[in-house]
């Protein structure tokens, strides 16, 4: 009986497939294996005997199959580790699908300006970018007979409409829209009938902003020009106003900001002036809100105008204004 | 702009702001400065020489070895090669140092008008008259044209000089005295036609005229303003239009047919060679001055050639006149001639400059011609000229535009230093004047005086203050969230932006399929190729593609912008589209299904239609995209010959459509309770048969009770015959108040079945 364990115990350890471990199961422990077979005859046996033939079959049964079942075990961990081993991946190779996209640097700067006038309670308005005589010129008070709508600077369409040369029209449709009081900005797409060059395009992004009250004044502009230019410079600007001729603002200004690179005694980037032009605004003119259907005299407000495309070419340092347009993805993956 | 700070300083009485510091005073109350140009150096160091003797220098046939005195400076020797150095002369010295010169040393140098550039002789030494000086070294502020198209009175040094005596405080001093101005009356008559066209025309005429060069002075105003010295009756109305802003024109009276001048609307087929030697076609919209032959003059524009002044000039008509501001140019845009006189014109000049230039030109001619008389009286024709408007002026209202405090006196010392009139209206208002020259465009409303106010107080002078403003949620228009929202997705899938311009050529139109005709066309195109707006992204998409396809092996793209839709009356429709394409050397296939992917992350469950193709589509690889009921877009692939190399998948969808059927908000159904049931079924077709189509026969058949039909996979080959497939679906059954019974879940499948088979499709479970 001894033998005949050690023996089983012995070609379960040296078992050396899973094949052969499960022949050496069945042959020992299976139905009728040779434990079994020494169960069965112990009807002939006398009640001590059976008890002592229990006892020695069951612990023969228990070592065998604690070193069956460790057996086996490592044959499935070495079954594994090889299945893992030949699973074998070279994680360096490039992997498929599309590299990340990106967003126009144009449509980042708009999105962050637009966020930043929203904290503000601005609204965002969208105009046409083919528009009407009346909201491109007249209403803004440009007559007939002003230099700026000279053909060289304006595309004329058929029917007698054009394309916008500024978002300034959205001033007068953001009124009629939302009427008094207002806050709102429109960025947008603008064309203006010049030759292309380096630093010229005929389409570019300017964007518009207005706010309408019952009293505003320059102090408030200026406020409101210093706040918003620290949040789109990220630091504390010097502002100044100046004369600027804009026939939509009355008094119109050009608002310089000190310059960010040399902060004052002179650079190439400020021509040795320590300020830089940044934007057109000024009190809104009391014909652009009879135009738009308010009262002058109960209502009054500021505009601005910022070029986006500008403030995109100063942030990232843009050599050529053509590129905003060329579709070339080796420029428009870098943003 | 040009502005001599010297010609500006002689109407500033004790003007001590140097040039520097002047222009950034003018560019902070005024208009903005572009530079100060510094005088030559040569001038600032130039001395008066007398030339003692002068002789050949051996061996050269024109250097001259001259003996010169130059006053305090002494004696000095110089070589020069100007063929009109000799004793006598009175010239202009300048010490530079010494230099060899054929073996001789010379110092300094003898200089030309043109040289030290105080008058435009180049071709020898200055000759100084007895009396003559060297002009003082003077400094030229350059104004930025721009930012002085509102104001006709700072197109001339007097009215700039008005703001500079305002901004610092001191006297500004007049050059006219228009008493010296004769009776009315002269021999020559002016006839206007209309009087909106031109408002007046002054002239004064002159005898014994000598036409020779100018002194050194006034060529010297000339060139420093950039003006071109040509004889002394030319330069003399230039050097009054550069001082008081009025254009003027000088007719050799000789020349002229008749007595009479008109000024009058040309006819039709009129020609006028001007003086720049071009010969311009007039009609009925160019205002001309004519005398009893024809055109003598585009008003406010050009003289004519015929009757320009010459050597043999003996008589001069000096026209002073003034010209409607938007008739000059609308002549000078169509002629496309832009003079000094028609900028000045276009800025809407003062009706009552005129005389002014002329009581200035009667005052310089005797010094500029010795000799001449004025013939007759003054000639001047108008219409009723008007009163100087009047506004009055609320000082506390125009503290609260401004934001600062303003004190009466202030207000009106910077009014009266601007020349405007001021009276007290009472209380805290004023009764303001406008000054004429400040009244044809600039100033009409208390808000243009606010600015006079603002800018001379300095705007610095004002305190920063947050506005008071209502707390209140700003309006968002959907639309803009919801193209962020495409933006931001369709990038986040690896495409990359990109923005075309709003033009089209006829040219893509065409290869696009695009009736020109529903293009709105560009009357002015800037370039061939820019004529029409765009209808469709596609072209720009396809010029993209190809562009970048020589640089790259694949890419993604799109853009988001305009299409731009002809109306028979009113403003176009501008409609939002999104533009996407998928560029690729391999077989394709996967980026068309890798855009109907994206196309369906906008439109979950859209439709893919059969199209028919168009030309500029891949034959059998195109479709349309449904979405509840609306065809949303396009997806195709270009046809191979649009293609130089690879592939391109793209995909067109109309986001105004998209925005309008995508919903609100979310709806929430209860998820269900009841277990659902699948089946498997397989159709067999002809291998062109399309999934989809068989996937909505199977949903018509199938049914409420299916949840839903699922495409698994197609097969062909063997035991199938050549040319047909089989497509297996999974339909899903259910129901939302019970579990289905065997029976129910049958009856889905046989109605399936039945219903295909009645269309001829053979089905395996
Ligand atoms: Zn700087």
């Amino acid at each position: 009986m001894q033998d005949l364990l050690d023996s089983a115990l012995a070609r379960i350890r040296d078992a050396s497939t899973a094949e052969e471990l499960e022949a050496v199961r069945v042959e020992v422990l299976g139905r009728k294996g040779v434990l079994s077979a020494l169960s069965k005859d112990m009807g002939k046996l006398s009640a001590e005997e059976r008890v002592a033939r229990g006892k020695l079959i069951n612990t023969s049964k228990q070592a065998l199959e604690s070193a069956w079942e460790e057996r086996r075990d490592s044959f499935e961990r070495a079954a594994l580790a090889k299945r893992l081993d030949a699973e074998w991946l070279d994680l360096t190779i490039p992997a498929p699908g599309p590299r990340p996209g990106s967003l126009h640097p144009v449509t980042q700067i708009q999105w962050e300006i637009e966020d930043l006038f929203r904290s503000m309670g601005f609204s965002v308005l969208d105009g046409p970018e083919v528009e009407t005589e009346f909201h491109n010129f007249d209403a803004l008070n440009i007559p007939p007979d002003h230099p700026a709508r000279d053909m060289q600077d304006t595309f004329w369409l058929e029917g007698g409409n054009l394309l916008r040369t500024h978002t300034s029209p959205v001033q007068v449709r953001g009124i009629e829209k939302l009427g008094p009081p207002l806050r709102m900005i429109a960025p947008g797409r603008v064309f203006r009938n010049e030759t292309v060059d380096t630093s010229h395009e005929h389409t570019f992004y300017q964007l518009e902003g207005m706010m309408i009250d019952r009293h505003v004044s320059v102090g408030n502009l200026i406020y409101f020009m210093k706040t918003l230019l620290g949040a789109i410079f990220k630091r504390d600007v010097t502002v100044r106003l100046r004369p600027g001729f804009f026939p939509f603002v009355e008094p119109g200004f050009e608002l310089d900001i000190r310059c960010l690179i040399c902060g004052g005694p002179g650079c190439p980037v400020c021509k040795q002036s320590g300020w830089v032009e940044l934007l057109p605004c000024g009190l809104v003119n009391p014909h652009v809100l009879r135009a738009s259907g308010i009262d002058p005299a109960e209502w009054n407000g500021f505009a601005f105008g910022l070029g986006l495309t500008r403030l995109v070419m100063m942030r990232y340092a843009i050599d050529d204004i053509r590129w905003l347009q060329s579709g070339d993805l080796r420029f428009m993956r870098q943003f | 702009m040009k502005f001599s700070y010297g010609w500006i300083r002689s109407f500033v009485d004790g003007l001590d702001v140097p040039a520097e510091a002047l222009e950034r005073l003018i560019t902070m109350k005024t208009a903005e400065c572009e530079g100060v140009e510094n005088p030559s150096p040569l001038l600032a160091n130039a001395a008066v020489a007398m030339v003692l003797s002068a002789e050949p220098v051996e061996g050269s046939n024109h250097l001259q070895k001259a003996l010169i005195d130059a006053g305090q400076h002494g004696r000095r020797t110089v070589v020069c090669g100007a063929p009109n150095c000799r004793r006598g002369l009175r010239t202009i010295w300048v010490p530079l140092g010494f230099k060899t010169i054929a073996g001789i040393a010379s110092d300094g140098m003898l200089a030309s008008a043109a040289e030290l550039g105080i008058g435009k002789d180049g071709n020898g030494i200055i000759e100084l008259g007895e009396t003559d000086e060297i002009p003082p070294a003077d400094s030229v502020i350059e104004i930025d044209n721009k930012s002085i198209t509102h104001r006709p009175d700072l197109w001339g040094h007097h009215g700039m000089a008005r703001e500079v005596a305002a901004i610092t405080g001191k006297r500004l001093l007049h050059p006219i005295d228009p008493a010296t101005l004769p009776a009315p009356g002269g021999p020559v008559k002016v006839g206007i036609e209309d009087l909106t066209l031109c408002p007046r025309y002054s002239a004064l005429v002159f005898e014994n005229v000598t036409v020779q060069p100018s002194p050194l002075w006034l060529q010297h105003r000339l060139m420093a303003v950039g003006l071109n010295p040509i004889n002394n009756i030319v330069d003399l109305t230039n050097f009054i239009m550069a001082e008081l802003a009025q254009p003027m024109h000088a007719f050799d009276r000789a020349k002229l047919a008749g007595e009479t001048i008109s000024a009058r609307p040309a006819r039709e087929g009129e020609k006028i060679t001007a003086l720049n030697d071009e010969e311009y076609a007039l009609t009925t919209s160019n205002l001309v001055i004519a005398d009893g032959a024809g055109p003598i003059a585009i008003a406010g524009v050009i003289g004519g050639r015929d009757s320009a002044i010459s050597e043999s000039t003996t008589s001069i008509v000096l026209e002073s006149a003034n010209f409607n501001a938007s008739s000059v140019r609308k002549t000078s845009a169509a002629l496309r001639l832009r003079t000094d006189a028609s900028m000045r014109f276009e800025k809407a000049q003062d009706p009552h400059n005129t005389v002014r230039a002329l009581a200035r030109a009667l005052e310089l001619l005797p010094m500029l011609s010795p000799g001449i008389r004025l013939v007759g009286g003054l000639a001047d024709s108008h219409g009723p000229l008007q009163e100087p408007g009047r506004v009055t002026f609320d000082i506390d209202w125009a503290e609260s535009k401004l934001g600062r405090s303003l004190s009466e006196e202030t207000v009106t010392e910077i009014l009266t230093s601007l020349e405007f009139g001021v009276q007290n209206a009472g209380g805290r208002k004023l009764d303001v004047t406008i000054p004429t020259w400040r009244a044809t465009k600039d100033i009409a409303m208390p808000e243009d005086i606010v600015e006079e106010i603002g800018r001379m107080v300095g705007y610095d002078s004002i305190e920063p203050k947050p506005p008071l403003v209502p707390c209140a949620p700003s309006y968002d228009p959907p639309e803009r969230e919801f193209l962020r929202r495409v933006r931001r997705m369709v990038a986040s899938q690896g495409f990359t932006e990109v923005s075309n311009y709003s033009f089209v050529s006829e040219e893509d139109a065409k290869r696009f399929g695009l009736a020109l005709e529903d293009h709105v066309r560009v009357l002015n195109p800037i370039a061939a190729g820019q004529e029409l707006m765009r209808t469709s992204l596609l072209p720009g998409i396809w010029r993209n593609v190809m562009e970048n396809a020589r640089h790259l092996e694949s890419f993604r793209l799109f853009e988001i912008g305009r299409e731009i839709h002809k109306n028979a009356v009113g403003l176009p429709d501008e409609r939002p589209h999104l533009a996407a394409a998928i560029f690729t050397k391999d077989d394709g296939r996967a980026s068309l299904f890798e855009l109907r992917r994206m196309a369906e992350c906008l439109a979950v469950d859209l439709h893919v239609r059969p199209a028919e193709p168009r030309s500029w589509e891949h034959p059998t690889r195109c479709a349309e995209l449904w979405w509840k009921g609306a065809q949303i877009g396009r997806l195709s692939e270009l046809h191979p010959s649009l293609m130089e190399s690879g592939r391109a998948a793209v995909v067109d969808l109309d986001l105004t459509l998209l925005l309008e059927l995508a919903p609100a908000q979310a709806s929430y159904t209860p998820v269900r309770k009841y277990p659902t049931s699948a089946f498997d079924l397989s159709v067999i077709c002809n291998a062109r048969e399309r999934a989809g189509t068989l996937e909505l026969e199977i949903r018509r058949y199938a049914g409420d009770l299916a949840e839903a039909v699922e495409y698994v996979r197609e097969y062909e080959g063997a035991p199938l015959a050549e040319g047909r497939k089989s497509v297996s679906f999974r339909v899903v059954a259910g129901a939302a108040d019970h579990t289905l019974t065997a029976a129910e879940i049958t009856g889905v499948r046989e109605k399936i079945i039945e219903g295909l088979t009645g269309l001829g499709y053979e089905l395996r479970a």
